[in-house]
């Protein structure tokens, strides 16, 4: 396992006990050994871990009393065997022991765990790399808010809830120890843990007598797959920093994206550097995690080369590349120079998708599913047996084309579900009013569902328009907004009363009521019909009584408007100066001092003369006590004074 | 209006037509095999009646001896037409198949030999009287006991049916939501009255991606098709258009392709289950088209492969994984099953 050179040899199985006793003496959630690879000079790969953390689904073979310990470690070993069985790729259910564990069956935490077995570090790469190439040990707190150039899984971490992670090197590799807590920097925990390892493994490496476990085996095919690529991920990583300079606006999903990318690579095995692995067939499945990058012309042509594939591999490629499809979009997208928009759109999504793709990939093997079919030649062919002919140009000769397309359709997605809502289509044909429509035809045979679509979605449109509205069936929608509008009205009316309400508003509320009353013609409520009708006439009465005024009355339509701009109230400390422009009536000035009165303002200078009969008047006054009237309060009352007639 | 040349092709050995006394809408195919049943495999039709009773009728087609059987028996009243019908995904089962229905609820059925009974009704609505109607629902067939449905109150809500619960309800658009459908476990994507293609991931419920909007503002998308050979495409249709746009979910808004071959819109779509790279479609040219996905397409668009013409507006379209060599149309009173 570990270099020979450099360290001693240890048995993978009590190296695996030692994590074990020296985790949980810290009560912390996983501890990984990461060895150094033994083809390739200085990389770091996962070497044996223990999973101390929250499980999700126990599976046991039988009801077997185990202790603690021997149950982690009977986790850890399933975990393991999981993460083999995905690279595998197999979906072959019956191979596996009943007990073995599903992706299911993991929290995020042992997703996480799971997860880092397929990490490989370059030496300085990473928090592992970092350690090992410093010989030195990092503490990381808030690693789940960790840059990813300072720790590559930090999103990885923020889903798994992990907060802190220490590295430190030891016996040629690295042990990272993580916690889902945050712990404050401890210098001696690195040495506590180092001293129970060397206390242990002592007497264990002097009489190395017991097979090798199975884990050592299937460990070593993989490191070999694994070690072919870490060639590719070097050269990777060049092309990776070029794509980021190529980005405009970074975001720091996208940046994850591609730091994280050649780090995972490693995992899949391009189809020409692994002819001599025994998992061939299972090589092609793998090689989803290529569709990764997308990097290379090799990967971009072969996704086009689907004629030439075998059998199914291709198929669940493909399948397996939708999910990871989304990291291949950005890189490819640099490539076409239409970064912009993608940008955008994973800038929406937000940083929770960008934790998921790691965990996508691995979701992708499972996704593939090894039964998918082959392509049936008879699709490319139509034999003769086919109830399809070959298409031609030209088509058949009959541009049949109904009236009212997609009608069906239609009717299915806006007229059932009004149906539902207590109406049926029959209702409409009561109706003769046709607000709604559209286009009117000359002949009445507009057939129902088309008019029915549109007016429905007139309908819907204005249920989403109302507050109010809860039910969907038409005439209730028609009430709600009847009431919402009468409601809207009042309101109307009480604001204008606040302010000077001229003639001109009322008119296009009158017009406004009309429709509505039109409207409400239809359905039998004849008493919000009559409500509207007396409130129409009452608005005609005042009308016509403003009219019959004195032929002083276009005078007074233009002294309305003048007025409203010849009231100046201005307000300086206690000190308010009145100027104003007003059609003079008996007793007005009167009223104009108590209203100014009961602002509790002293008038003390008042110069006023009127001309014509129109009052003009400037009025100096003094506030008689604390209390101060703001210049709208003023200007409000002054305004009633001079508005009645 | 039949097009003699047309119909001249049909020939006993490779279509097979059932009349229905009434229009039929939503159909749905068991994922049973048919060998396994001694009638053959079991076909559900709903009928499109606007009125309050429809009726969802159970037919066996038999692939050996190309015969469409009815049981009278395997019939039950749905309340309005019912908006879409599936089975169950994964059934082995002889003896019992599951189907569920859409409409003002979701509504699972047994299905039985010689009888269909209603198992539950699905009512996600506080209040007893007022429910949001269904237009569509997706049945996810890695968790089966999910299924996704959509409604006009522009929610999607995720049911997990052994429960008879519901998973999650999000309000997925502005508007509407006509169709649903599932990609992976926990993904779904749902198109919309507000004229976009959303996709929502279960594991994070608070975003979506737009992954393609109509070129004309508000033009509702009416129906949905996700590859499940090759997740990375899907298929939808827009209102009053002639256009099969396929998108790739990698390259948000543009389209990979648009089909525009069809004289009249479209009606329905479904994605080859044996072949990543084919889909048919169907519309009121009284046409269904089977087009192949080239990988690098001609300048002047993509032609069809194949073609069929109906007798009349072909309303809905089923290219089932139980049945990879028949495509089901169903057209006014018919549904026939042509061979691919």
């Amino acid at each position: 396992m570990a270099n020979p050179v450099q360290s001693q040899e240890v048995d993978p199985d009590t190296l695996r006990k030692h994590l074990a006793v020296a985790v949980r003496s810290i009560q912390w959630s996983y501890a990984i050994f990461w060895s150094l690879s033994k083809t390739q000079q200085g990389v770091l790969q996962w070497g044996n871990g223990y999973y101390n953390g929250d499980i999700k689904t126990r599976k046991t073979v039988q009801a077997m009393e185990l202790k603690a310990d021997k149950i982690g470690l009977q986790r850890s070993v399933q975990l393991r065997e999981l993460y083999e069985f995905l690279l595998e790729g197999e979906i072959d259910q019956n191979k596996r022991p009943s007990a073995a564990l599903s992706p299911e069956d993991l929290s995020d935490a042992e997703w996480y765990y799971l997860v880092c077995m397929s990490f490989v570090f370059n030496p300085g790469q990473g928090l592992p790399g970092r350690a090992l190439a410093n010989n030195e040990t990092i503490w990381l707190c808030n690693a789940h808010y960790a840059d990813s150039k300072v720790f590559s899984r930090s999103l990885l971490a923020k889903s798994a809830s992990i907060q802190t992670v220490v590295c430190f090197p030891y016996l040629g590799g690295v042990i990272e120890l993580g916690v889902t807590e945050l712990v404050p920097e401890d210098p001696n925990l690195p040495q506590h843990i180092k001293a129970s390892l060397l206390d242990m493994s002592k007497p264990v490496c002097s009489g190395k007598s017991s097979p090798p476990h199975n884990a050592d085996d299937d460990i070593d095919p993989i490191c070999v797959k694994v070690d072919q690529e870490v060639v590719e991920t070097l050269d990777l990583e060049n092309l990776y920093s070029h794509r980021e300079e190529m980005k405009i606006g970074p975001e720091e999903g996208i940046e994850e994206l591609h730091a994280n990318i050649p780090e995972d690579f490693t995992i899949g095995s391009p189809d020409e550097c692994s002819n001599g692995c025994e998992h061939h067939c299972h090589t092609e499945d793998s090689l989803m995690f290529e569709g990764l990058n997308g990097v290379g012309s090799q990967v971009q042509s072969w996704h086009f080369m689907d004629d030439d594939c075998s059998n199914g591999a291709h198929n669940t490629i493909n399948s397996s590349d939708c999910i990871s499809g989304e990291e291949k979009a950005p890189i490819s997208s640099p490539k076409q120079g239409s970064v912009n928009h993608f940008h955008v759109e994973l800038g929406s999504l937000d940083l929770g998708v960008d934790d998921d793709l790691h965990y996508k990939k691995t979701l992708s093997v499972i996704l593939k599913c090894s039964n998918r079919l082959t392509e049936i030649p008879g699709l490319h062919t139509i034999g003769h047996k086919s109830g399809f002919v070959s298409w031609k140009k030209g088509g058949m000769g009959n541009g049949y084309r109904p009236r009212w397309p997609q009608s069906i359709l239609k009717k299915i997605l806006v007229a059932v579900p009004i149906m539902h809502g207590g109406r049926s289509l029959g209702f409409q044909k009561d109706s003769g009013k046709k607000h709604y429509l559209e286009k009117l035809e000359n002949d009445d045979n507009i057939p129902k569902e088309h008019e029915n679509f549109r007016e429905n979605e007139k309908f819907l449109v204005l249920k989403a328009m109302v507050p109010s509205i809860s039910e969907i069936d038409k005439a209730s929608i028609l009430n709600d907004t009847i009431k919402y509008l009468k409601e809207l009205e009042a309101r109307v009316e009480e604001l204008e009363s606040c302010m000077d309400s001229a003639d001109f508003e009322t008119r296009p509320r009158r017009n406004y009521l009309d429709i509505v009353e039109e409207t409400s013609d239809n359905y039998e409520n004849r008493k919000t019909e009559n409500a509207k009708k007396c409130w129409i006439n009452k608005r005609k009465a005042s009308d016509f009584d403003e009219n019959y005024e004195t032929d002083t009355e276009v005078n007074r339509a233009v002294l309305r408007d003048s007025l409203i701009s010849d009231l100046k109230v201005s307000i300086k400390e206690q000190e308010v100066l009145i100027e104003m422009k007003c059609p003079y009536r008996e007793y007005i000035l009167l009223d104009i001092m108590e209203a100014i009165n009961n602002l509790h303002l002293d008038a003390h200078t008042v110069q006023s003369s009127a001309l014509d009969g129109i009052l003009m008047l400037t009025l100096k006054s003094k506030f008689r006590g604390t209390a101060i009237a703001p210049a709208r309060m003023i200007k409000q009352a002054l305004q009633k004074v001079a508005g009645k007639c | 209006m039949e097009n003699s040349t047309q119909e001249s092709h049909l020939r006993p050995d490779n279509s097979v037509t059932y009349e229905s006394p009434y229009p039929l809408y939503a159909m749905a195919f068991s994922s049973t095999p048919s060998r396994i049943l001694h009638h053959g495999q079991r076909i559900a039709l709903g009928s499109f009646i606007e009125d309050y009773n429809n009726r969802v009728d159970i037919v066996s087609f038999d692939p050996e001896t190309l015969l469409i059987k009815p049981h009278p028996n395997l019939s039950v009243e749905h309340p309005y037409p019912p908006t879409k019908l599936m089975f169950h995904p994964n059934r082995k089962s002889s003896t019992s198949d599951l189907l569920a229905s859409s409409g003002d609820y979701l509504r699972l059925w047994e299905v039985r030999d010689s009888s269909i009974e209603p198992l539950s009704v699905l009512n996600n609505s506080k209040t007893s009287e007022f429910c949001a109607p269904l237009t569509s629902f997706d049945w996810n067939d890695i968790e089966p006991k999910r299924i996704g449905t959509s409604s006009i109150d522009t929610t999607c809500t995720i049911w997990d049916i052994e429960k008879g619960a519901v998973e999650t309800q999000l309000i997925a658009h502005d508007k509407e939501v006509y169709d649903i459908a599932w990609g992976e476990a926990r993904v779904f994507a749902s198109v919309s009255a507000d004229g976009s293609v959303r996709i929502f991931d279960l594991r994070d419920k608070e975003h979506s991606t737009i992954i393609y909007e109509s070129p004309q503002p508000d033009t509702p998308l009416l129906r949905l098709a996700w590859n499940k050979q090759d997740l990375r495409y899907m298929a939808t249709i827009l209102m009053d258009s002639n256009k099969v746009v396929i998108l790739d979910i990698r390259s948000p808004t543009m389209p990979v392709a648009e089909l525009e071959r069809h004289r009249a819109s479209v009606n329905a779509i479904a994605w080859a289950p044996q072949s990543y790279r084919h889909i048919c479609s169907a519309g009121d040219d009284t046409q269904a088209l089977i087009w192949e996905l080239p990988t690098v397409a001609g300048p002047n668009g993509i032609d069809p492969m194949s073609m069929y013409s109906a007798g009349s507006e072909i309303n809905q379209l089923q290219w089932s994984a139980a049945q990879p060599d028949w495509i089901a149309v169903a057209f006014s009173n018919k549904m026939q099953l042509l061979k691919v």
